[in-house]
C-alpha cells in the first residue's frame, strides 16, 4: 500500500509538472531492462516484473494489461493487437496476432462506418485477452496473478488522469455520452473528468480479477461472455457466444526483411509489417544520408513521400486476411520488386500530380505463389492505438501494439469492458480484398517491429496513429540508421505523412519553411501542423548500443508516456 | 461640516451609481460559438441548457448570425479533429473569429469567454484562440486549471476584464447563469 501511494504521488508530480511531461526530454538508460510505453504506470508495471525475476514477455504482458487501464482510450480488454517476440538466447522469434475477427454473423449487419462507428454494430470479436494470455502461457515465467496485479490495482484504486487522456475525453465527448455505462466512467456530474482527477474503474477491475483467477475461460466462456453477448445484442450488435468461445489468437513467425544490413522482424499479414519492409526496401535504393535529412531536404522528403504513396497503393490493393485471400508476401517484400517500384518515382516532381492517381504495382511478377485477386479501393478511416517496447537483461525483446480501433473504440461499455470498433476497418466494397466477410480479420496498420544486428536486438519500435503508423515507422528507422540519431532525437524529429488516399502532404512545422516551399513547387499540397502533433503517432522506442549493450529508451512527446530503464 | 458630509455622501452615491452604470450587462438571447472547433462548445451548450438560458449554438458562426442576439459566448480551444471535420484550416478559423468579434463590437454585443477545457486547451495552437477571444471579451469564465500559469488572470488585470475562476466544468453553470440575472 505504501509503495502504491508513493507511486501515485510520484505520478501526480510527473503528470502535473509540465516540464516533465513526455520523457523525450529525459532519455532513459539501463543495462538490465527497459520499458517504453504510453504511460508511466505501464512502464513501471513492466519494470516491476523484470525486477521480480520475470522476463520481457512477463513485463510486456503486465504493461499491456496496465496500459488498457491507464490509457483506456487507446486499448484494453475489448480490443486486439499484435506482438513480436524475440528470444535472444534461442535466437528465435514469434509473432502473436491477436487482432479481433468479425462475427460469424457479421454480414447480416446493415453496417455503415460513418453512421454506426459509435454503436455496438461496430464491435468485432476482441482478441487482447486471449493474445496476452497466450504470450504469458507460452513464454512468461511469473504467475499470471502477479503479472496482472498492477492492472487490477490501478483499475480498482484509480490513477490520476493525465493531459493526453483528459484531452481525448474532451475530444470524444459525443461518443462517451452516447453510452451511459461509458459516461459513468469518464464523466462526473455529466461533464468530463479533468487532468489530475482520479479515475476509478471498479467494474473493469472485477473483470481483470476474474481473468487473473480463471484465465482465458473467465473472459471468453461462461457468465461474463454471456453478459457481453447479451449487452452487445441488446444494442444492435451481432456477436454470439460462439464468437467469443471460438476466438483463438495466431502464433506464427514474424514477417522478416532487411534494411542496410539490419534484420527486421515485424507483424505478419494482415498487419502492416509488410508495408514497413516494402517501404524500407525501396529506400535502400536511395542514399538518404547524402541527400540530407527530410526536415532539411525537399528532395529527401519528396522521395520518401513518394515511397509512402506507392507503398500504400500496394497495401490497399493486396493486403488482407490470408485465410480469405492470397497475399503476394514474397513479391511485396522482394528487393527486386522494390527496385522496380523505386525506379518509377520521379525524383524532381510529384508525378502523377494527384496522390490518388498513384497506381499499385505487380508484385505477382516476383511471387510465384500469388493468385491474382480482384481489385480494390480505399481503406476506411483507421484507428487509434498504443504501442509498448520492452527488453530484459538477457536481451529478450517484445514489440507490442494493441488497439480499440478508434479512440474509445465503439464507445460501448458492457460489463466493465469498453469494446472495439473493428468493423470500421473493413471495406464494404465487394471488389476489395479487405471486404467484410464472416469471421474474417481486417487489414490493420499496426506494425510492432524489432530490428536486429548480428542476432542482437538493435531497435524496438512501434507507434499508434492509424494509417500514419507506416510512414512514422519508416521515418524513425531511417532517423536512427541513415541519419545516426539517438532514439530521443529520432523520436522528436519532425514528421510527415503521405499516402495514396490523401490530398495533402502532412508535415509538422519542424520541416523547414524553405523545404515546404520547395515541396509545393514540386507539386505537393502541404498541410502544416504547428509544433508536434499526436496525429503523427506516439512512438515508444528502445535502442541497444551495439558496442556497450546499454539500453536507451524514448517515449514520444506527442503522447503522454515514459521510458524507464534500470 | 454638514456641507462636507453631504458632498462626500453625494460623491459616494455618484461613484456607486457610476460603477453600476459601467458594469457590463449581459442579456439574452445568447449566441454560443467555438473558436478552434473543439468539442468544448457542446459542453457549454449543455451548461446553458442547465441554466435554462435562451441560447443558440452555431459552431462556425459568422457576422450575419449575430442578428437578434444580445450576448455572444465564445468557447476557445483548438482541435485538429474539429477543424478537419469542418474542412477548414487554423487560419480560416482565426479569420472567422476576427470577423465575428469585429461584428459583435460594431453591434455592441458583449462577448463572454468560456474556457472550460483546462490544460487540454492551453498552450500550443489553443493559445492563439484563447488570446484573441480573451482580449476582446467583457467577461471571462474559466476552469481554474486553464489559468494555472496566470494566462487569463494577466489579461484580466491588464485589460480590466472581470474573471471568474471555478474548479470544475460543471461549476461554470451557475456563474454563467448569474451573468444574465
Amino acid at each position: 500500500m505504501i509503495k502504491r501511494t508513493l507511486q501515485l504521488i510520484l505520478l501526480l508530480v510527473l503528470i502535473l509538472n509540465p516540464g516533465i511531461r513526455g520523457q523525450s526530454v529525459y532519455p532513459s538508460k539501463g543495462m538490465n531492462g527497459m520499458a517504453a510505453t504510453a504511460h508511466p504506470l505501464a512502464s513501471a508495471a513492466a519494470i516491476d516484473m523484470l525486477k521480480s525475476g520475470g522476463n520481457a514477455v512477463d513485463a510486456a504482458v503486465a504493461a499491456a494489461f496496465t496500459i488498457g487501464v491507464v490509457e483506456p482510450d487507446g486499448s484494453g480488454l475489448g480490443g486486439g493487437g499484435g506482438m513480436v517476440i524475440y528470444l535472444k538466447n534461442e535466437q528465435k522469434s514469434w509473432f502473436i496476432n491477436y487482432y479481433g475477427r468479425s462475427s460469424e454473423r457479421a454480414t447480416e449487419l446493415d453496417f455503415s462506418s460513418s453512421r454506426d462507428n459509435s454503436t455496438a454494430k461496430a464491435i468485432g470479436v476482441p482478441g487482447t485477452v486471449a493474445g496476452l494470455l497466450m504470450a504469458h502461457e507460452k513464454f512468461g515465467s511469473l504467475p499470471l496473478k502477479k503479472v496482472m496485479e498492477p492492472a487490477i490495482s490501478h483499475a480498482e484504486y484509480g490513477f490520476p488522469i493525465d493531459q493526453t487522456l483528459a484531452k481525448l475525453i474532451l475530444d470524444n465527448i459525443d461518443k462517451i455520452m452516447s453510452d451511459p455505462a461509458t459516461a459513468s466512467v469518464f464523466l462526473d456530474d455529466g461533464f468530463p473528468r479533468m487532468e489530475g482527477e482520479i479515475l476509478v474503474q471498479r467494474n473493469l477491475g472485477k473483470v481483470l480479477r476474474l481473468i487473473a483467477e480463471q484465465g482465458r475461460d473467465g473472459f471468453y466462456e461462461g457468465e461474463l461472455a454471456s453478459s457481453f453477448v447479451e449487452g452487445i445484442r441488446a444494442r444492435g450488435g451481432v456477436l454470439s457466444e460462439k464468437d467469443f468461445s471460438s476466438y483463438q489468437p495466431k502464433l506464427t513467425v514474424p514477417l522478416q526483411g532487411t534494411y542496410r544490413g539490419y534484420d527486421i522482424l515485424s507483424s505478419n499479414v494482415p498487419q502492416s509489417g509488410i508495408s514497413l519492409i516494402q517501404g524500407l526496401n525501396m529506400l535502400e535504393n536511395f542514399d538518404l544520408a547524402a541527400s540530407g535529412h527530410f526536415s532539411e531536404s525537399a528532395k529527401t522528403l519528396h522521395v520518401m513521400a513518394e515511397v509512402g504513396k506507392l507503398t500504400y497503393a500496394d497495401r490497399y490493393q493486396y493486403l488482407a486476411d490470408p485465410d480469405f485471400v492470397s497475399v503476394p508476401v514474397a513479391g511485396l517484400t522482394s528487393k527486386e520488386y522494390a527496385l522496380e517500384r523505386f525506379n518509377s518515382i520521379n525524383q524532381s516532381k510529384l508525378d502523377p500530380p494527384r496522390y490518388r492517381d498513384a497506381k499499385y504495382g505487380d508484385p505477382g511478377m516476383f511471387d510465384k505463389s500469388y493468385r491474382k485477386e480482384p481489385v480494390l479501393d480505399e481503406e476506411p478511416a483507421g484507428g487509434h492505438t498504443t504501442h509498448l517496447s520492452v527488453i530484459d537483461k538477457e536481451g529478450n525483446t517484445v514489440a507490442l501494439t494493441q488497439t480499440l480501433g478508434l479512440f474509445f473504440g465503439s464507445g460501448q461499455t458492457v460489463s466493465g469492458v469498453l469494446f472495439n470498433s473493428a468493423m470500421t476497418n473493413y471495406s464494404y466494397n465487394s471488389g476489395n480484398v479487405n471486404y467484410l466477410q464472416n469471421s474474417k480479420q481486417c487489414r490493420t496498420s499496426i506494425t510492432p517491429t524489432i530490428l536486429l544486428k548480428n542476432g542482437n536486438p538493435f531497435l524496438v519500435v512501434g507507434s499508434p496513429g492509424a494509417s500514419r503508423i507506416i510512414t512514422t515507422l519508416i521515418e524513425l528507422v531511417v532517423n536512427v540508421i541513415d541519419f545516426g540519431m539517438d532514439v530521443n532525437e529520432a523520436n522528436l524529429a519532425p514528421r510527415f505523412y503521405s499516402q495514396k488516399f490523401e490530398d495533402y502532404l502532412h508535415v509538422e512545422a519542424g520541416i523547414k519553411p524553405e523545404v515546404r516551399a520547395e515541396l509545393e513547387w514540386m507539386g505537393h499540397t502541404v498541410k502544416v501542423y504547428e509544433g508536434i502533433d499526436l496525429f503523427f503517432g506516439g512512438a515508444q522506442m528502445i535502442y541497444v548500443n551495439p558496442t556497450t549493450g546499454e539500453y536507451s529508451g524514448s517515449a514520444d512527446k506527442r503522447r503522454g508516456g515514459m521510458a524507464i530503464g534500470y | 461640516m454638514k456641507n462636507r458630509i453631504l458632498t462626500f455622501v453625494t460623491i459616494l452615491i455618484l461613484f456607486f451609481a457610476g460603477s453600476t452604470l459601467l458594469a457590463q450587462k449581459f442579456e439574452q438571447p445568447v449566441l454560443i460559438s467555438s473558436a478552434g472547433q473543439s468539442a468544448d462548445v457542446k459542453l457549454v451548450k449543455m451548461l446553458a441548457q442547465r441554466q435554462s438560458l435562451n441560447a443558440t449554438t452555431v459552431l462556425m458562426a459568422k457576422p450575419e448570425d449575430l442578428t437578434g442576439f444580445r450576448t455572444l459566448v465564445i468557447v476557445p480551444g483548438f482541435s485538429s479533429k474539429g477543424l478537419g471535420a469542418a474542412g477548414i484550416s487554423q487560419q480560416d478559423e482565426i479569420d472567422r473569429i476576427q470577423s465575428l468579434i469585429k461584428a459583435a463590437n460594431d453591434l455592441k454585443i458583449p462577448i463572454v469567454l468560456m474556457h472550460i477545457g483546462g490544460n487540454a486547451r492551453r498552450q500550443g495552437q489553443s493559445d492563439a484562440f484563447n488570446q484573441l477571444v480573451a482580449d476582446n471579451s467583457k467577461q471571462m469564465l474559466v476552469v481554474k486549471q486553464g489559468d494555472e500559469d496566470g494566462f487569463f488572470s494577466a489579461i484580466s488585470r491588464a485589460k480590466n476584464i472581470p474573471l471568474t475562476l471555478v474548479e470544475k466544468i460543471a461549476e461554470t453553470a451557475e456563474p454563467l447563469g448569474n451573468l444574465f440575472k
